[in-house]
């Protein structure tokens, strides 16, 4: 069976002195010696993922997550290697993307349906359920702006949720929101993976990480150290982590 | 066979183009969605709202105004036709600069997530000026109505074509404005000084004809810039005169290229443009 994602050698650099921000007078000066300090986001990094599975990314801070979640997002490509992604890809690496504050919310779940790439008909069928599921009552007249942050992210989640996508590519973004909101979101990619969708989830919390998730990836300054199993994976990682804690204590 | 020929498959820079042209039409209700949205949110957070697409281009044709009658004395009982009809025009295309060096820059968090043909955020910003240039010529035709000094004529039907020839070099234009500022951020500090000095070396402010002896060179310099053919042809429609055939071929020159580059430069990037933000 084809994957969802398949990841190939895929090797991300960034340039920070001359791709980030190379301003006109630093380009003009430095045209000739280029001191090209490399940062490798991601490193020569493989591996799949199956449909109707729910795969992990654990690491650090800068490990190259959400480089990984661009490129898979296929915002970001890579300078080597190959991205095959089959299915319709919802992406959840912030909340709100392409949401105006100053506008109401019935706006924003169109403002936000198409710019993921949904016809103004198909938002049509699925609003009611969007409202229903976010929760908010009358405040979806309201302007977003007013909203708390909670109610942003039911909001956004609900929309994301709602475009009926193949693979859904989460960054971290249920840290936020009640209690309720999140196990009824955890609900929700349940039942998306039973209609076989596939979820990839970033989190700094193993531990939802290894309840949630079927597999891992354990990503360290952009080598992917290992891929397997979520308890196996996020095992190894902790046993890492540990072992360096020991390091530096002495 | 012709059937043959149309089976031949076409190089792969036409492809290419094709495709990005199919994608966008996909997407045409995320550009206007966005257009209108932008619209919306700029009314909902000012008092006087709508009117200030009428209010702005007034405001700046009254300061213009009092500006060169204190500088230089009366004008002709034309000269405010004149004026604002350039002043129109040329904000129309100034804010196509302005707006397309922020188009990309300021929706970062929409480049990052989604993949869309990026061209919809400059396109956007283009539309939703549109919309306010539209209404700005209404203004002027009020505003002429009302001074005494309308001619209106037979050739205020070419308007919409004038303005699709006009908005084809302003997206072309706005695209290259993008595509610059992405990696050089220093474009958008720039912008404002160089959208006063073309302000002043297009005829809006002064005419050709009161220029005293300039010389050939100097002429040429004058009427290569692309606002001047440009303007001239707005003016024509709205302001009575005869059309002059090489303004029109000049304009349409200036579209096309400005037009195609601008686009190119800008496709081609637009795949980077992410690593910049």
């Amino acid at each position: 069976m084809r994957p969802a994602i398949l990841i190939e050698n895929v090797t991300v650099r960034y340039r920070p002195y001359f791709d980030r921000k190379p301003t006109l007078r630093r380009s003009l000066t430095q045209l000739r010696r280029r001191q090209v300090e490399e940062v490798v986001a991601l490193d020569d990094v493989s591996f799949r993922v199956e449909r109707g599975e729910a795969f992990g990314v654990i690491g650090h801070n800068g490990a190259g997550k959400s480089t990984l979640l661009r490129v898979m997002a296929r915002t970001l490509r890579p300078d080597a290697g190959r991205v095959v992604v089959n299915g319709r890809v919802s992406t959840l690496l912030q909340l709100g993307v392409g949401f105006n504050g100053q506008l109401s919310g019935d706006r924003n779940i169109y403002l936000g349906g198409l710019a993921a790439g949904l016809k103004r008909s198909e938002i049509d069928a699925v609003y009611d359920d969007i409202v229903e599921y976010s929760g908010l009552g009358d405040a979806i007249h309201r302007p977003v702006k007013t909203y708390s942050s909670g109610m942003f992210a039911r909001l956004a989640f609900s929309v994301s949720m709602h475009i009926d996508p193949d693979i859904i590519l989460l960054d971290e973004v249920l840290a936020v929101g009640d209690a309720d909101f999140k196990s009824r979101s955890f609900e929700t990619m349940k039942e998306m993976l039973e209609r076989s969708g596939t979820i990839v989830l970033v989190s700094h919390s193993v531990k939802q990480i290894a309840r949630f998730c079927d597999r891992a990836l354990w990503l360290d300054h952009g080598h992917a150290m290992s891929v397997g199993p979520a308890r196996d994976v996020v095992k190894a990682y902790n046993q890492h982590n540990r072992a360096l804690e020991r390091v530096q204590g002495e | 066979m012709s059937v043959a020929s149309i089976s031949k498959p076409l190089p792969r820079r036409v492809q290419q183009a094709r495709d990005y042209l199919i994608d966008l039409w996909e997407r045409r209700e995320f550009v206007l969605a966005l257009a209108l949205g932008n619209f919306r949110a700029r009314n909902a957070s000012t008092a006087l709202g709508l009117f200030w697409w009428v209010l702005n281009p007034l405001l700046l044709g009254a300061v213009y105004f009092f500006v060169v009658i204190a500088l230089f004395g009366r004008q002709s009982p034309d000269f405010l036709t004149y004026l604002l009809s350039g002043m129109f025009v040329f904000h129309f295309t100034g804010q196509a600069l302005t707006s397309g060096a922020n188009s990309i820059i300021q929706n970062s968090r929409l480049l990052s997530n989604l993949r869309f043909p990026r061209v919809i955020l400059p396109l956007s910003r283009l539309i939703e000026s549109t919309m306010g240039f539209i209404a700005s010529l209404g203004v002027f035709c009020f505003i002429a109505a009302v001074s005494g000094q309308a001619n209106f004529t037979y050739r205020l039907i070419y308007l919409p074509a004038i303005l699709a020839i006009h908005f084809v070099f302003n997206l072309g234009l706005s695209a290259l404005a993008a595509r610059l500022a992405v990696p050089f951020r220093d474009i958008n500090n720039v912008i404002p000084y160089l959208n006063r000095i073309w302000l002043y070396t297009s005829p809006i402010l002064w005419q050709v004809s009161t220029l005293p002896n300039l010389s050939e060179l100097a002429r040429r310099i004058v009427e290569f810039n692309p606002l001047f053919s440009i303007i001239g042809v707005y003016r024509s429609a709205l302001l009575g005169a005869p059309f002059i055939g090489s303004m029109i071929v000049t304009m349409i020159t200036w579209a096309v290229v400005v037009g195609v580059l601008g686009l190119f430069l800008f496709i081609k990037y637009e795949g980077r443009m992410v690593r910049y933000l």
